[in-house]
């Protein structure tokens, strides 16, 4: 071992035999500080992989979605502009889709309702596929149990399984009935010919601005919804919840700041005299100093790696179970699904720096003046 | 070993409250000698000792240690002239609260970087010496004032320091506990070691070990005392 | 002075290596979890899906992406067409759903 080593680890034995005379009050204060960082790490871990898996999985929304509008609000879109959108250059397929909300008076819960658009997936007439959350919320306990949806008092629609959507893309397709144009028309009592909206594929990614502005010059009055703006708006959703949370806790990692501040600003008479005498029988200030930055290092490192290790575990082992809610919303149908584990080291190292960095600056400042008086004061 | 020129410590220089600790003080301290400043309360002495030893840098004037001019160094240098040189027990002993006997001994060693075992040996040996070998791991409070003045004069002694600087060591003690502490430094001087202290005591400054007495009134050598 | 830097380094230690498991283990279910995805990307694919089925009560809120130009406020608790997943409070516990699926009283009586 090295003098450096040895010098060090001196120190922070002499720390850690300082601390351990207020055994109570720091352990106390690590728990607490490690249970602040718990909660913005829990945060950013599932936010992080939330927005990626979003990302992921709806880089295959349709990349231009045509939606008519009257009075600045949706209505359904005649079939007639299909044709019209085809006509410009660039455009792969065009096709209308439909979609629909249905509340289920039984479970109070909102189902989608919805026209698969490859047509090798569209069930045959009288069945469909049911999203995970579905067979579960309504109890339907058998695989071929039929489902029926009542649509006023007194009315049945008998829809039988042609299958479930696999749990594992629960995240998207929980709520969802896949079911044929046919059923869904009498389903919803809809006119031919016209679709809730028009999803629009295009081969080449350079072009989509270019398509949208014609297809904006063609239809003045349509919405046109790119699929980074869809991408987008979920982004900023996870970001905007990720951040309340943060913010929350920010305030209490503010908050322990200023403690933090206080109570080492506030250096009682005796804290200094101990400066003082160290001083006297030979430590230097830089002594002192790295005296002070191992018991600051200590607490806050023991904190982040504390608290961000049950993080992780809350997050990926325990689905986030203490504010799950809280970061993704609460529903009555809600998807049963299991995030893949990722750590942004970014985050984490920014993380890092913005809890560990403030609480030891916060209890070295004070000490700098304490450290560089003359020792003689103790002399007397 | 140690020479003061035409030294002067003000405090709050400059301002209505300025006072003059030291006067203008010319003096040369011999190697392996008892020397025991005396003196009223208030003469200087506390401060004599504090410039003598690096803690405190003269107003103006020189101080000698070992032929190095000390008196311009900065405040790193003479820390590291003061773990060299000195050892120090002070007048209110300041062993560090809540720490046992022997982690207070170690203390002055602890940013040396020193094999830990190494000290931790000496450190129990000196005890060992000093009849505190049972106290070793007793909190320092736990301790009567003579346990707590040689558990200061332990630590004093960790970093093996040529000289040792005593304020007012026996204000606190008893005559036989005066007496012991003389046979300590009677002791320490066996070692070779340079021992300067402060007494207003006449039982330490009538003693026959002590080499030579210091006078000091407001701050100035007294001529007339011997 | 009492040696706890020991085991004090070695609590940090651990806190260490058990951030480095996780690490590694993040990066072990990255394949499989890149599959899933993939699946789960497909069926939106085929499906024509645009969005996330976390907020399933509101019409904005299955599908926000595409909620109406001016619904304005939607995450105001006093917004019109307000429903639990745009606010900070659970749904309540009862009251949601009739629980069975069944006529009302009148027309039973028919
Ligand atoms: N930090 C200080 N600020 C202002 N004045 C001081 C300071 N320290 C000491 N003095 C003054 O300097 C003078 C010398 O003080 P010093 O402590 O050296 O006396 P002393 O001889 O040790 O006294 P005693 O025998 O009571 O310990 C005193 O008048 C004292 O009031
Ligand atoms: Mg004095």
């Amino acid at each position: 071992m090295t003098p450096w080593v040895r010098r060090q680890q001196a120190l922070a034995d002499y720390t850690l035999a300082a601390m351990a005379r207020r055994r109570v009050k720091n352990i106390g204060l690590l728990l607490i500080y490690a249970l602040v960082i718990f909660v913005i790490a829990s945060a950013t871990l599932f936010s992080t992989a939330l927005r990626h898996e979003a990302e992921i999985v709806l880089a295959e929304a349709p990349e231009l979605i045509v939606q008519n509008l009257v009075m600045g609000r949706h209505d359904m879109i005649s079939a007639e502009i299909i044709e019209e959108l085809e006509a410009i250059r660039g455009v792969g397929g065009v096709t209308g889709r439909l979609w629909g909300y249905f509340y289920d008076r039984v479970n109070g819960a909102n189902y989608t309702l919805m026209v698969p658009l490859d047509p090798k997936m569209v069930p045959p007439a009288g069945q469909a596929l049911f999203g995970e959350a579905l067979p579960r919320t309504r109890g339907l306990g058998w695989d071929t149990a039929p489902l029926f949806l009542s649509r006023y008092p007194g009315d049945l629609f008998r829809l039988d399984p042609a299958g479930r959507l696999s749990h594992e893309s629960a995240l998207v397709s929980a709520d969802l009935i896949l079911l044929g144009e046919e059923d869904f028309r009498a389903f919803f009592d809809l006119p031919p010919a016209v679709y809730t909206d028009i999803a629009v594929s295009i081969r080449n990614s350079r072009e989509i601005d270019t398509i949208v502005a014609k297809a904006g010059k063609l239809l003045p009055n349509a919405r046109l919804v790119t699929r980074d703006e869809i991408s987008r708006t979920y982004q900023k959703l996870f970001y905007w919840r990720e951040g309340i949370m943060v913010a929350m806790a920010g305030a209490s990692v503010l908050a322990f700041a200023i403690f933090a501040a206080e109570k080492a600003s506030g250096l009682s008479a005796e804290e200094t005299r101990e400066i003082g005498i160290l001083k006297a029988i030979g430590w230097d200030t830089r002594d002192v100093i790295a005296m002070k930055l191992w018991e600051g290092g200590l607490i806050s490192l023991g904190a982040f790696l504390f608290g961000t290790g049950l993080a992780y575990l809350h997050v990926f082992a325990f689905d986030a179970a203490l504010f799950a809610s809280v970061l993704k919303g609460w529903s009555v149908i809600y998807p049963d699904f299991r995030l893949t584990p990722m750590i942004d080291g970014v985050q984490l190292t920014a993380l890092f720096f913005l809890t560990v960095l403030p609480y030891t600056a916060a209890t070295i400042v004070p000490i700098w003046r304490a450290a560089t008086a003359d020792p003689d004061q103790v002399m007397r | 070993m140690i020479s003061l020129h035409a030294v002067r410590k003000l405090y709050n220089e400059g301002r209505p409250s300025e006072v003059t600790a030291l006067g203008g003080i010319d003096l040369e301290i011999a190697r392996d000698a008892l020397t025991v400043f005396r003196g009223p309360s208030g003469s200087g002495k506390t401060t004599l000792l504090s410039v003598i030893s690096c803690m405190a840098r003269p107003s103006s004037g020189r101080v000698f240690v070992d032929g190095r001019n000390v008196s311009g160094l900065p405040e790193s240098f003479l820390t590291q002239e003061r773990r060299r040189t000195f050892g120090f027990v002070f007048q209110r002993f300041n062993l560090i609260r809540g720490l046992t006997v022997l982690e207070n001994v170690l203390l002055p060693a602890a940013p040396l970087g020193r094999a830990p075992r190494d000290d931790a040996e000496r450190a129990t040996a000196r005890l060992e010496a000093l009849g505190l070998g049972p106290k070793a791991h007793v909190l320092v409070e736990q301790l009567s004032g003579g346990e707590a003045q040689r558990t200061a004069i332990a630590r004093a002694l960790i970093n093996d320091p040529p000289v040792l600087i005593a304020d007012e060591p026996t204000a606190n003690l008893d005559t036989e506990l005066a007496m012991r502490f003389l046979d300590i430094v009677a002791g320490l001087r066996a070692e070779g070691r340079t021992v300067v202290m402060t007494s207003h005591d006449p039982r330490i400054w009538q003693a026959a070990l002590v080499d030579r007495v210091v006078a000091l009134r407001d701050g100035r050598l007294d001529e007339e005392q011997p | 002075m009492t040696r706890r830097s020991p085991l004090v380094f070695g609590l940090i230690g651990a806190g260490c290596a058990l951030l480095a498991l996780e690490a590694m283990h993040s990066k072990l279910m990255t394949p499989a979890g890149a599959a899933r995805m993939a699946r789960s990307a497909e069926l939106v694919r085929r499906a024509g899906l645009t969005d996330l089925a976390l907020f399933t009560e509101a019409r904005f809120a299955r599908n926000p992406a595409l909620a109406d130009l001016h619904t304005a406020f939607q995450d105001s608790p006093l917004s019109f067409e307000h429903f639990p997943s745009g606010t900070f409070a659970p749904r309540p516990a009862a009251g949601f759903g009739q629980g069975t699926l069944r006529f009302g009283t009148e027309e039973d009586a028919r």
